[in-house]
């Protein structure tokens, strides 16, 4: 077998564009998620229990059903009550319903394992509420929550690829479309897996480093 | 003036009354035991002073003014005149030794970094730990942990210092390293509340000995009367059964 990525190089800008397309999915779907997942987990905390039974529900569900079950469903649910997106959004509120529910998973366990006792000496030492919040339980939050994030990152960037499916142009679309252009199949996704490689290694490195200056937490990213 | 003064204090948990009348009367430089049967009321009259449970009636006083606990700015304030070390010494676990020691000086009160640097490697050193400034919590024993606890609470430099049981929770072979540190910061003229069930430490540190039980001061004195000729029947009793082993 002869390789010849000759052709492909030449279609960077285009193969790039579509590497920033599933970077935008997967970094929109995960900060949406996370805000989700911050509710969830304050609702399954402090909530009335009608509203813990409903987050408890949607995290089943959710975590329960193939994503690109969710996704199907809303591609065709939406427009059936008067909704129409385009194939992007679609993709990206399929995303960050299901990612809501892992990372509320995450960041529940992430809270829950916060020690009282430390607090109870921030106290003490004088820190305000603020301060607690970011001297002791930020740090030990994100030094908790950080491999399981940053894995659940991970999987939300590869997991972009079934937008191509829904007709979003980005990395695994495109490379599609220059694998059926000029037949060089094995090149072209030998290419974009470098490329998905390359997002999941510098969004870890981004995600950790800011872990580290922000708050001082004890990350390691690898 | 006394430095620190509590008049008629009484505390709550919910209905159960867990301090009742509390009166006392501390010098600058004083070192004061409290003693008793568990749950006789020493850790909460500590928590009470620290701000930590509201009291419900009475008053206290640091260097004469009226500390109001409902004001939290005020506690937050007095939190630098009044340090705690607790049993479980507590030290956030993401930070350094040295970190936790400068933290609260840097980050909360703002001061100089490297004035509190210095403080800080100087305190370290003064509880034997000069060597461990980049360890982290996990990687020290219990008592070195607790020796940084102490350094801790002193970085702010409080006129008063409480000890809730420091001992309690370590392997005997490691409480003489944690005494050590206190014997000589007692030396050196802090005021000093000590929680303690090492009897006859305290008894050697003390300048005043308060036996409670019941949430009440039983009875109050030198070392020598409270353990050698206390007057309340059951001070007399709780000394007797300690002394007899």
């Amino acid at each position: 077998m002869t390789l010849n990525f000759q052709p492909l190089l030449e279609q960077w800008p285009y193969l790039l564009g579509g590497a920033w397309i599933s970077l935008q999915i997967a970094v929109l779907a995960f900060a949406f998620g996370m805000l989700i997942g911050l509710l969830c987990a304050a609702v399954l905390r402090y909530g009335p229990r009608f509203a813990r039974r409903i987050v408890s529900a949607y995290v089943i569900f959710a975590t329960n059903t193939p994503q690109l079950v969710q996704i199907y469903f809303l591609f065709f649910a939406l427009p059936e009550v008067g909704v129409t997106l385009s194939p992007f959004t679609a993709v990206l509120i399929g995303a960050t319903f299901n990612a809501g529910a892992y990372l509320c998973e995450i960041q529940r366990a992430g809270f829950d394992s916060v020690r009282q006792m430390e607090i109870e000496a921030a106290e003490v030492l004088g820190f305000s509420t603020p301060q607690i919040i970011r001297h002791v339980i930020l740090p030990h939050v994100l030094k908790v929550m950080f491999p399981p994030l940053s894995n659940q990152f991970i999987v939300m960037t590869l997991g972009t690829s079934m937008a191509s499916i829904f007709g979003v142009e980005e990395l695994t679309g495109r490379t599609y479309n220059l694998s059926s252009q000029t037949y060089l199949s094995v090149e072209a996704f030998s290419i974009a897996a470098v490329l998905y490689i390359a997002i999941t290694l510098i969004a870890t490195l981004v995600l950790a480093s800011a872990g580290r200056y922000l708050f001082r937490a004890k990350i390691k990213a690898f | 003036m006394p430095q620190l003064e509590i008049v008629d204090l009484k505390a709550s948990y919910g209905s159960q009354k867990v301090l009742e009348h509390i009166n006392l009367s501390v010098e600058k430089g004083e070192i004061v035991s409290l003693i008793g049967p568990s749950g006789s009321g020493k850790s909460t009259l500590l928590r009470v002073l620290m701000g930590l449970l509201p009291p419900e009636q009475g008053t206290v006083r640091l260097d004469g003014k009226s500390v109001n606990y409902a004001n939290k700015a005020e506690v937050r304030e007095l939190r630098s005149s009044i340090a705690i070390v607790f049993q479980q010494y507590n030290l956030f676990q993401n930070m350094t030794v040295l970190e936790n020691v400068m933290i609260t000086p840097t980050r909360i009160k703002g001061w100089p970094k490297a004035q509190v640097e210095a403080d800080a490697i100087r305190l370290l050193t003064r509880v034997g730990l000069a060597h461990r400034l980049k360890a982290y919590p996990d990687e020290l024993s219990g008592g070195q942990q607790q020796r940084v606890a102490i350094a801790r609470a002193l970085a702010l430099k409080p006129e008063v210092l409480l000890l809730d049981e420091v001992t309690a929770a370590l392997d005997p072979e490691l409480v003489t390293e944690v005494l050590d540190t206190i014997r000589e910061l007692a030396s050196e003229g802090i005021t000093m509340f000590i929680v303690s069930h090492e009897m006859s430490f305290v008894r050697e540190v003390s300048s005043k000995v308060v036996f409670m039980a019941d949430g009440l001061v039983v009875e109050s004195g030198s070392p020598q009367q409270i353990f050698d000729n206390p007057q309340e029947p059951r001070a007399r009793d709780f000394v007797g059964k300690i002394l007899r082993h």
